[in-house]
């Protein structure tokens, strides 16, 4: 993909959530924002799709079965190629602040606590990604 | 929009997180479209007019709803060179990487669970022949084995149909198969007698540890079958059957997400596989 | 031909690395030892129900993940009374892995963990209350229907009432249709909420709306 198509191509955001009802509440905001979504229901799938695809940005729930977000981000950063630099927004509730500790410890990039609104979520996606496209 | 006017978007999308949830079934792009196509296909066959009723009872399993379910997706998928593209990353990719990893002089040991009538072990040799240019400078060991013996017995036989070798060119059927009767080939004899066959409980620790450690498993389309506990029961025991840095290669609806997270996933060109770690060699 | 071969008919199929022989229960090889042989003594404990306190004071010891997960699948396998309670503290830990760990060990014993549902959606603890909502998916269709709506009725969390009505749109049925709409209303302003709502409600009138069977 050559620089001018990839300008004019939507940033793909991976959401990482084992709860269908966030994940589709967070594509419906970013889809309409301009950007282009994949879901991945588990810390495990997560590491399988950004093998697979080039991603901008993940936005990862922590409490998932199989593999919880904060293990698949540390996972994701002992990768050896460049998906290790995945940008990572972790969502977890305010009742577990030592998730924020842990998030960062492990390279989050950003933490949001849930539910995020929309709106939020979008800024913050922006931010991360410099754009939707 | 739904293609399927009995499922919509909507219900299309409840029943397939309820099956990843029960089977770790997932449904790709690619896959969605035979996943619904299934699901209006069952609730024509049961006389189900309303997706409400049939996502019942696959969520309550009557009469084994979700094996009916699952069956529709992997019947007649058992031929030869089914899914090449994991026999493409096995000579491109695996095989290479288990070369720099092994003692020298040691057998390459692959394992097809379950083997069902034996398409799937005997392609492997057979694609080791015909694609791998190392095959004559190492020992390889490939094993087939499955729970039901009636097809061990089948695959020794290594008696087959037009169905089963529609993925062969006519000089391989050729090369290593001999008529045997109307619409039916058998392997030859070097062939047959390249694969050892064995029956295998994959739920049971003892009857997994029979068969050594392997470095490459294929074991395609059987976990989802299982419920959670012997899902995990067969993670660990196919955990134990791979040598450090050892392969599985699932189905193509499989992932291991809903499986295990023992496994570290590796991407290569043709194919995604789940590799046993290596071990703390180096600090 | 044949360049693929078999091993002789005498030859054991040795393995290349034999795993550790299976020993009977040890309590003391769950935290001494390799990585293989705690493995090995974590995986053995699951044929012994009198192995939970031994195995639920190895975890939050126990740092290397696949041993952890033996032992896990070890308690979930034991499925007792007792190992479901050696399982719940772990819902309250600062680690997600021991969370979700334990959450998943949960999953997979629906008897042992029924009597301690109403409890577990009454703790103190938000987060408890949060990730006990996911078992209800497990339960008898009735009463995880009357739990749900229980929770949907009286949760002041906003992210507990979001995990119940995530679980009520795998297993909602009509009886949920009063606490859904009640739950809309104390949380009017939430579009999440609202949103989660409104799948749920849609799930549950598409049953009313066909025949069932």
């Amino acid at each position: 993909m050559d620089d001018a198509s990839r300008r004019r191509s939507p940033r793909r955001i991976l959401i990482v959530d084992d709860a269908g009802l966030v994940r589709r509440f967070h594509r419906d905001a970013l889809e309409k924002a301009g950007f282009a979504v994949v879901e991945a229901l588990n810390g495990v799938e997560a590491l399988e799709k950004i093998l697979a695809e080039p991603f901008d940005m993940a936005v990862v729930d922590v409490n998932m079965p199989q593999m919880d977000g904060l293990t698949f981000l540390t996972a994701l950063r002992d990768l050896e190629g460049p998906e290790r630099s995945l940008p990572a927004l972790i969502v977890s509730t305010e009742a577990a602040a030592h998730d924020r500790e842990a998030a960062r410890a492990a390279g989050a990039n950003f933490y949001l606590v849930k539910p995020v609104r929309p709106d939020l979520l979008v800024e913050h996606v922006m931010l991360m990604c410099g754009g939707a496209r | 929009m739904s293609e399927f006017p009995s499922v919509s978007e909507e219900e299309f999308r409840q029943v397939s997180e309820f099956l990843y949830r029960r089977t770790g079934m997932v449904f790709g792009e690619t896959k969605r479209y035979y996943a619904h196509r299934r699901i209006a296909e069952r609730m024509a066959a049961l006389g189900l007019a309303d997706f409400a009723a049939y996502f019942h009872r696959l969520r309550t399993d009557s009469d084994c709803e979700i094996e009916q379910f699952i069956n529709a997706f992997t019947v007649n998928e058992t031929y030869f060179y089914r899914e090449d593209h994991q026999l493409r990353c096995l000579t491109t990719d695996l095989l290479a990487d288990r070369m720099r990893s092994k003692p020298a002089g040691q057998p390459y040991r692959l394992w097809s669970v379950p083997c069902s009538t034996g398409e799937e072990p005997y392609s492997l040799a057979l694609w080791l022949l015909e694609n791998w240019p190392e095959v004559d400078t190492h020992e390889i060991e490939i094993v087939g084995s499955d729970v039901d013996t009636a097809c061990i017995e089948a695959a020794r036989a290594g008696l087959y149909g037009a169905r089963a070798l529609m993925r062969l060119s006519p000089a391989l059927v050729e090369k290593y198969f001999e008529p045997a009767g109307p619409d039916h080939w058998r392997l030859v004899a070097d062939l047959r007698d390249s694969v050892q066959f064995s029956p295998v409980n994959l739920v049971d620790q003892e009857s997994v540890r029979a068969h050594g450690t392997f470095d490459v498993i294929f074991c395609r389309n059987v976990l989802i079958y299982f419920d959670d506990a012997s899902r995990r029961m067969a993670a660990e025991n196919l955990y134990e059957s791979l040598a450090p840095g050892g392969f599985i290669c699932l189905g193509h609806t499989e992932s291991m997400s809903r499986v295990s997270s023992l496994f570290e996933v590796r991407r290569f060109a043709d194919a995604i596989v789940y590799q046993r770690p290596r071990g703390k060699a180096h600090g | 031909m044949p360049l693929v071969r078999k091993p002789p008919a005498n030859a054991a199929a040795t393995p290349v690395a034999a795993p550790p022989r299976p020993q009977a229960f040890d309590a003391a090889a769950l935290t001494g030892g390799s990585d293989d042989e705690r493995w090995s003594a974590a995986r053995a404990a699951a044929a012994h129900p009198d192995a939970v306190a031994a195995l639920a004071a190895a975890l939050p010891r126990e740092r290397e993940p696949r041993v952890r997960s033996a032992l896990f699948n070890s308690l979930a396998r034991i499925a007792s009374p007792d190992s479901a309670a050696a399982l719940l503290p772990h819902l309250r830990s600062n680690e997600a892995s021991l969370r979700s760990g334990a959450l998943d060990a949960l999953r997979a014993m629906p008897v042992a963990v029924a009597p301690l549902l109403p409890a577990l959606l009454g703790d103190p603890d938000p987060d408890v209350r949060l990730l006990s909502c996911e078992l209800l998916r497990e339960q008898p269709e009735g009463e995880a229907n009357r739990l749900l709506a229980a929770v949907l009725e009286r949760e002041p969390e906003l992210n507990v009432c979001a995990a119940a009505l995530e679980v009520a749109c795998e297993i909602g049925d009509r009886h949920l249709l009063d606490a859904l709409a009640r739950c809309a209303q104390r949380f009017a302003a939430d579009p999440f909420l609202g949103f989660s709502i409104a799948v749920a409600r849609e799930r549950i009138e598409a049953q009313r709306a066909g025949s069932r069977e």
